[in-house]
Protein backbone atom coordinates (compact mmCIF):
# COMPACT_ATOMS: atom_id res chain seq x y z
CA UNK A 1 0.00 0.00 0.00
CA UNK A 2 1.23 3.28 -1.31
CA UNK A 3 0.79 6.84 0.14
CA UNK A 4 -0.88 9.47 -1.20
CA UNK A 5 2.24 11.92 -1.57
CA UNK A 6 4.16 8.56 -2.78
CA UNK A 7 1.51 8.10 -5.32
CA UNK A 8 1.30 11.77 -6.36
CA UNK A 9 5.08 11.88 -7.08
CA UNK A 10 4.82 8.99 -9.57
CA UNK A 11 1.85 10.41 -11.18
CA UNK A 12 3.98 13.52 -11.32
CA UNK A 13 6.64 11.52 -12.56
CA UNK A 14 4.68 9.76 -15.56
CA UNK A 15 3.04 12.65 -16.68
CA UNK A 16 6.33 14.33 -16.95
CA UNK A 17 7.80 11.52 -19.01
CA UNK A 18 4.58 11.31 -21.21
CA UNK A 19 4.89 15.01 -21.88
CA UNK A 20 8.97 14.68 -22.64
CA UNK A 21 8.32 11.50 -24.69
CA UNK A 22 5.57 13.44 -27.01
CA UNK A 23 7.19 16.48 -26.98
CA UNK A 24 9.95 14.46 -27.89
CA UNK A 25 8.12 12.95 -30.37
CA UNK A 26 7.12 15.81 -32.51
CA UNK A 27 10.58 16.82 -32.17
CA UNK A 28 11.81 13.94 -34.12
CA UNK A 29 8.86 14.36 -36.55
CA UNK A 30 9.98 17.95 -37.60
CA UNK A 31 13.31 17.08 -37.86
CA UNK A 32 12.24 14.06 -40.02
CA UNK A 33 10.22 16.23 -42.15
CA UNK A 34 12.78 18.05 -43.04
CA UNK A 35 15.39 15.24 -43.95
CA UNK A 36 12.42 13.16 -45.63
CA UNK A 37 11.46 14.07 -48.93
CA UNK A 38 7.65 12.77 -48.66
CA UNK A 39 5.81 15.81 -48.28
CA UNK A 40 3.64 15.18 -44.13
CA UNK A 41 0.27 16.01 -45.05
CA UNK A 42 -1.10 18.61 -42.55
CA UNK A 43 -4.34 17.01 -42.16
CA UNK A 44 -3.94 13.20 -40.92
CA UNK A 45 -7.73 12.52 -41.71
CA UNK A 46 -6.70 12.57 -45.42
CA UNK A 47 -3.97 10.43 -45.03
CA UNK A 48 -4.51 6.83 -46.71
CA UNK A 49 -4.50 4.14 -43.70
CA UNK A 50 -1.12 2.19 -43.49
CA UNK A 51 -2.23 -1.57 -43.66
CA UNK A 52 -1.48 -3.91 -40.68
CA UNK A 53 0.91 -5.94 -42.57
CA UNK A 54 2.87 -3.00 -43.80
CA UNK A 55 3.33 -2.24 -40.21
CA UNK A 56 5.33 -5.47 -39.54
CA UNK A 57 7.19 -5.06 -43.02
CA UNK A 58 8.81 -1.43 -41.75
CA UNK A 59 10.19 -3.29 -38.10
CA UNK A 60 10.58 -6.48 -39.35
CA UNK A 61 14.03 -7.95 -38.92
CA UNK A 62 14.41 -10.22 -41.98
CA UNK A 63 16.03 -7.47 -43.96
CA UNK A 64 18.07 -6.31 -41.87
CA UNK A 65 19.57 -10.00 -41.74
CA UNK A 66 19.65 -10.28 -45.68
CA UNK A 67 21.72 -6.92 -46.15
CA UNK A 68 24.10 -8.28 -43.05
CA UNK A 69 24.58 -11.18 -45.47
CA UNK A 70 26.43 -9.01 -47.81
CA UNK A 71 28.91 -7.98 -45.43
CA UNK A 72 29.23 -4.45 -46.33
CA UNK A 73 29.46 -1.52 -43.70
CA UNK A 74 28.34 1.31 -46.34
CA UNK A 75 25.30 -1.23 -46.92
CA UNK A 76 24.42 -1.72 -43.61
CA UNK A 77 24.75 2.17 -42.68
CA UNK A 78 22.33 2.79 -45.67
CA UNK A 79 20.03 0.14 -44.71
CA UNK A 80 20.17 1.40 -40.60
CA UNK A 81 19.57 5.29 -42.36
CA UNK A 82 17.07 4.02 -44.60
CA UNK A 83 14.94 2.01 -42.73
CA UNK A 84 15.05 4.65 -39.40
CA UNK A 85 12.92 7.21 -41.29
CA UNK A 86 10.30 5.53 -42.51
CA UNK A 87 10.30 3.89 -39.09
CA UNK A 88 9.95 7.45 -37.85
CA UNK A 89 7.13 8.41 -40.64
CA UNK A 90 4.66 6.01 -39.50
CA UNK A 91 5.11 6.82 -35.57
CA UNK A 92 4.99 10.34 -37.10
CA UNK A 93 1.83 9.91 -39.21
CA UNK A 94 0.41 7.49 -36.29
CA UNK A 95 1.12 10.29 -33.98
CA UNK A 96 -1.02 12.62 -36.23
CA UNK A 97 -3.68 10.05 -36.73
CA UNK A 98 -4.57 9.66 -32.93
CA UNK A 99 -4.95 13.59 -32.59
CA UNK A 100 -7.07 13.88 -35.52
CA UNK A 101 -9.43 11.53 -33.84
CA UNK A 102 -8.62 13.20 -30.70
CA UNK A 103 -10.08 16.60 -32.46
CA UNK A 104 -13.02 14.71 -33.99
CA UNK A 105 -14.07 13.64 -30.63
CA UNK A 106 -13.35 17.05 -28.97
CA UNK A 107 -16.17 18.39 -31.23
CA UNK A 108 -18.73 15.48 -31.17
CA UNK A 109 -18.72 15.59 -27.19
CA UNK A 110 -19.10 19.28 -27.27
CA UNK A 111 -22.18 18.86 -29.22
CA UNK A 112 -23.35 15.74 -26.77
CA UNK A 113 -25.22 16.56 -23.81
CA UNK A 114 -25.15 13.13 -21.87
CA UNK A 115 -21.58 11.82 -21.76
CA UNK A 116 -20.63 8.29 -21.05
CA UNK A 117 -18.27 8.68 -18.06
CA UNK A 118 -16.56 5.54 -18.78
CA UNK A 119 -16.31 5.77 -22.68
CA UNK A 120 -14.75 8.93 -22.19
CA UNK A 121 -12.50 7.58 -19.39
CA UNK A 122 -11.61 4.83 -22.10
CA UNK A 123 -10.66 7.46 -24.96
CA UNK A 124 -8.38 8.99 -23.11
CA UNK A 125 -6.24 6.40 -21.87
CA UNK A 126 -6.57 4.47 -24.94
CA UNK A 127 -4.90 8.17 -26.37
CA UNK A 128 -2.62 8.75 -23.75
CA UNK A 129 -1.31 4.96 -23.93
CA UNK A 130 -0.96 5.69 -27.80
CA UNK A 131 0.67 9.30 -27.01
CA UNK A 132 3.25 7.61 -24.70
CA UNK A 133 4.28 4.46 -26.80
CA UNK A 134 4.44 7.51 -30.24
CA UNK A 135 7.45 8.67 -27.70
CA UNK A 136 9.04 5.42 -26.68
CA UNK A 137 8.86 4.45 -30.53
CA UNK A 138 10.57 7.40 -31.62
CA UNK A 139 12.99 7.54 -28.69
CA UNK A 140 13.91 3.50 -29.38
CA UNK A 141 14.00 4.02 -32.73
CA UNK A 142 16.35 6.66 -32.87
CA UNK A 143 18.67 4.58 -30.76
CA UNK A 144 18.65 1.19 -31.89
CA UNK A 145 16.72 0.85 -34.85
CA UNK A 146 13.13 -0.26 -35.78
CA UNK A 147 13.59 -3.64 -35.88
CA UNK A 148 13.76 -4.20 -32.64
CA UNK A 149 10.65 -2.73 -31.30
CA UNK A 150 8.54 -4.65 -33.61
CA UNK A 151 5.72 -5.96 -31.17
CA UNK A 152 5.24 -2.07 -29.88
CA UNK A 153 4.99 -0.84 -33.26
CA UNK A 154 2.55 -3.62 -34.05
CA UNK A 155 0.64 -2.99 -30.93
CA UNK A 156 0.53 1.06 -30.89
CA UNK A 157 -1.22 -0.10 -34.74
CA UNK A 158 -3.98 -2.38 -32.69
CA UNK A 159 -4.62 0.46 -30.34
CA UNK A 160 -4.71 3.01 -32.60
CA UNK A 161 -7.77 1.21 -34.52
CA UNK A 162 -9.08 0.13 -31.25
CA UNK A 163 -9.19 4.37 -30.39
CA UNK A 164 -10.62 4.77 -34.15
CA UNK A 165 -13.58 2.09 -33.45
CA UNK A 166 -14.17 3.26 -29.64
CA UNK A 167 -14.76 7.15 -31.19
CA UNK A 168 -16.75 6.23 -34.24
CA UNK A 169 -18.94 4.16 -31.69
CA UNK A 170 -18.87 6.69 -29.59
CA UNK A 171 -20.37 9.24 -32.39
CA UNK A 172 -22.34 6.92 -33.82
CA UNK A 173 -24.38 6.89 -30.17
CA UNK A 174 -24.27 10.25 -29.99
CA UNK A 175 -26.04 11.20 -33.43
CA UNK A 176 -28.35 7.86 -32.91
CA UNK A 177 -29.87 10.12 -29.60
CA UNK A 178 -29.62 13.22 -31.21
CA UNK A 179 -31.90 11.69 -33.65
CA UNK A 180 -34.34 10.02 -30.76
CA UNK A 181 -34.31 13.50 -29.46
CA UNK A 182 -35.41 15.19 -32.82
CA UNK A 183 -38.08 12.81 -33.76
CA UNK A 184 -39.88 12.90 -29.81
CA UNK A 185 -39.53 16.52 -29.50
CA UNK B 1 -28.51 -1.88 -59.31
CA UNK B 2 -26.27 0.75 -61.12
CA UNK B 3 -23.07 0.14 -59.33
CA UNK B 4 -23.03 -3.51 -60.16
CA UNK B 5 -23.64 -3.03 -64.06
CA UNK B 6 -20.81 -0.87 -64.30
CA UNK B 7 -18.63 -2.95 -62.42
CA UNK B 8 -18.81 -5.29 -65.07
CA UNK B 9 -17.32 -3.68 -67.62
CA UNK B 10 -14.41 -2.46 -65.16
CA UNK B 11 -13.86 -6.57 -64.18
CA UNK B 12 -14.03 -7.53 -67.80
CA UNK B 13 -11.64 -4.82 -68.67
CA UNK B 14 -9.06 -5.67 -65.81
CA UNK B 15 -9.46 -9.51 -66.87
CA UNK B 16 -8.57 -8.72 -70.10
CA UNK B 17 -5.49 -6.30 -69.55
CA UNK B 18 -4.38 -9.20 -67.13
CA UNK B 19 -4.38 -11.44 -69.94
CA UNK B 20 -3.61 -9.55 -72.79
CA UNK B 21 -0.73 -7.34 -71.87
CA UNK B 22 0.02 -7.67 -67.86
CA UNK B 23 0.75 -11.81 -68.10
CA UNK B 24 3.48 -10.82 -70.67
CA UNK B 25 5.35 -8.93 -68.74
CA UNK B 26 8.06 -10.70 -66.93
CA UNK B 27 7.86 -9.63 -63.32
CA UNK B 28 6.22 -7.12 -61.08
CA UNK B 29 8.69 -4.70 -61.10
CA UNK B 30 8.34 -4.39 -65.27
CA UNK B 31 4.10 -4.27 -64.89
CA UNK B 32 4.92 -1.78 -62.33
CA UNK B 33 6.84 0.52 -64.51
CA UNK B 34 4.47 -0.38 -67.24
CA UNK B 35 1.43 0.26 -65.51
CA UNK B 36 2.66 3.98 -64.64
CA UNK B 37 3.78 4.93 -67.77
CA UNK B 38 -0.44 4.77 -68.68
CA UNK B 39 -0.75 7.66 -66.49
CA UNK B 40 -1.07 11.30 -67.64
CA UNK B 41 1.39 13.41 -65.56
CA UNK B 42 -0.40 16.66 -65.57
CA UNK B 43 -4.09 14.62 -64.85
CA UNK B 44 -3.14 11.80 -62.89
CA UNK B 45 -5.93 9.48 -65.47
CA UNK B 46 -4.70 6.49 -67.07
CA UNK B 47 -4.81 5.88 -70.69
CA UNK B 48 -4.97 2.77 -73.16
CA UNK B 49 -5.91 2.79 -76.45
CA UNK B 50 -6.64 -0.94 -76.61
CA UNK B 51 -8.74 -1.30 -73.74
CA UNK B 52 -10.56 2.00 -74.07
CA UNK B 53 -11.55 0.65 -77.48
CA UNK B 54 -12.73 -2.84 -76.34
CA UNK B 55 -14.74 -1.61 -73.13
CA UNK B 56 -14.77 2.07 -72.80
CA UNK B 57 -12.48 4.59 -71.70
CA UNK B 58 -14.11 5.05 -68.16
CA UNK B 59 -13.88 1.15 -67.57
CA UNK B 60 -10.18 1.01 -69.13
CA UNK B 61 -9.18 3.68 -66.88
CA UNK B 62 -10.50 2.52 -63.97
CA UNK B 63 -9.02 -1.21 -64.87
CA UNK B 64 -5.54 0.67 -64.99
CA UNK B 65 -5.70 2.15 -61.59
CA UNK B 66 -6.75 -1.24 -59.94
CA UNK B 67 -4.10 -2.98 -61.36
CA UNK B 68 -1.75 -0.30 -60.92
CA UNK B 69 -2.81 0.22 -57.07
CA UNK B 70 -2.61 -3.82 -56.50
CA UNK B 71 0.92 -4.20 -58.40
CA UNK B 72 2.21 -2.09 -56.29
CA UNK B 73 0.67 -3.16 -53.09
CA UNK B 74 2.37 -5.93 -53.87
CA UNK B 75 5.90 -4.86 -54.81
CA UNK B 76 5.88 -2.63 -51.28
CA UNK B 77 5.48 -5.51 -49.29
CA UNK B 78 8.48 -7.86 -50.73
CA UNK B 79 11.45 -8.11 -48.39
CA UNK B 80 14.66 -6.76 -49.89
CA UNK B 81 15.41 -10.05 -51.08
CA UNK B 82 12.54 -10.78 -53.12
CA UNK B 83 13.12 -7.05 -54.41
CA UNK B 84 16.49 -7.69 -55.17
CA UNK B 85 15.42 -10.50 -57.37
CA UNK B 86 12.71 -8.68 -58.92
CA UNK B 87 15.28 -5.99 -60.07
CA UNK B 88 17.74 -8.86 -61.59
CA UNK B 89 14.71 -10.21 -63.58
CA UNK B 90 13.78 -6.35 -64.78
CA UNK B 91 17.58 -5.84 -65.87
CA UNK B 92 18.09 -9.47 -67.49
CA UNK B 93 14.82 -8.57 -69.90
CA UNK B 94 15.83 -4.92 -70.56
CA UNK B 95 17.40 -4.67 -74.11
CA UNK B 96 19.73 -1.67 -71.81
CA UNK B 97 23.09 -2.61 -70.71
CA UNK B 98 21.97 -3.33 -66.40
CA UNK B 99 24.90 -1.06 -65.62
CA UNK B 100 23.83 1.52 -67.49
CA UNK B 101 19.88 1.16 -66.26
CA UNK B 102 21.66 1.23 -62.76
CA UNK B 103 23.45 4.19 -62.57
CA UNK B 104 20.27 6.04 -64.46
CA UNK B 105 18.32 4.98 -61.48
CA UNK B 106 20.22 5.65 -59.33
CA UNK B 107 20.54 9.44 -60.39
CA UNK B 108 17.14 10.02 -61.89
CA UNK B 109 15.15 7.90 -59.15
CA UNK B 110 12.24 7.16 -61.73
CA UNK B 111 10.50 5.04 -59.53
CA UNK B 112 9.55 7.80 -57.57
CA UNK B 113 6.67 8.09 -60.46
CA UNK B 114 5.21 5.01 -60.37
CA UNK B 115 3.38 5.35 -57.05
CA UNK B 116 0.05 4.98 -57.26
CA UNK B 117 -1.74 8.68 -55.90
CA UNK B 118 -3.37 7.98 -52.66
CA UNK B 119 -0.77 5.72 -51.17
CA UNK B 120 -0.32 5.71 -47.62
CA UNK B 121 3.31 8.31 -47.34
CA UNK B 122 5.23 5.55 -45.41
CA UNK B 123 3.81 2.96 -47.83
CA UNK B 124 5.30 5.09 -50.44
CA UNK B 125 8.60 5.93 -48.48
CA UNK B 126 8.97 2.34 -47.48
CA UNK B 127 9.09 1.32 -51.23
CA UNK B 128 11.04 4.19 -52.52
CA UNK B 129 13.53 3.24 -49.74
CA UNK B 130 13.42 -0.29 -50.46
CA UNK B 131 14.65 0.26 -54.03
CA UNK B 132 17.12 2.58 -53.44
CA UNK B 133 18.73 -0.29 -50.94
CA UNK B 134 17.86 -3.13 -53.97
CA UNK B 135 19.77 -0.78 -56.32
CA UNK B 136 22.47 -0.87 -54.26
CA UNK B 137 22.83 -4.19 -53.20
CA UNK B 138 22.89 -5.04 -57.03
CA UNK B 139 25.59 -2.76 -57.52
CA UNK B 140 27.48 -4.25 -54.83
CA UNK B 141 27.12 -8.07 -55.89
CA UNK B 142 28.52 -6.50 -59.48
CA UNK B 143 31.97 -4.81 -57.43
CA UNK B 144 34.83 -7.46 -57.69
CA UNK B 145 35.44 -9.22 -54.32
CA UNK B 146 38.68 -7.64 -53.29
CA UNK B 147 40.00 -11.29 -51.48
CA UNK B 148 39.50 -12.47 -54.69
CA UNK B 149 40.41 -10.47 -57.32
Amino acid sequence: MIGVPTALLIGTILLLALLFLATRGSAVAGSLSAKSDVSLLEDAGELAPCPPEFVARIFDSADWRFVARANSPQLESLFRRERKLVALLWVQQTSAAIQHIMRQHKEASRQSDDLNFSTETKIILLYSQLLLICGLLSVAIQASGPQHVRGLAVYADTLSHRLAEVEQGFRIATTGRQLHNAGSS
Amino acid sequence: MTPSIKLVPVRAAYDDLLKRSLSKISCDLARLIYLASTRDYNSGTYHHDGLSARFSPGAATKALEIAHREVFHQLAGYSLEELVAQLQMYLDCSPEDPAEVLRTWQKLEPYRVAIPVETNPAVARLFVSNVKLALAIWRHRQEPDPKHP
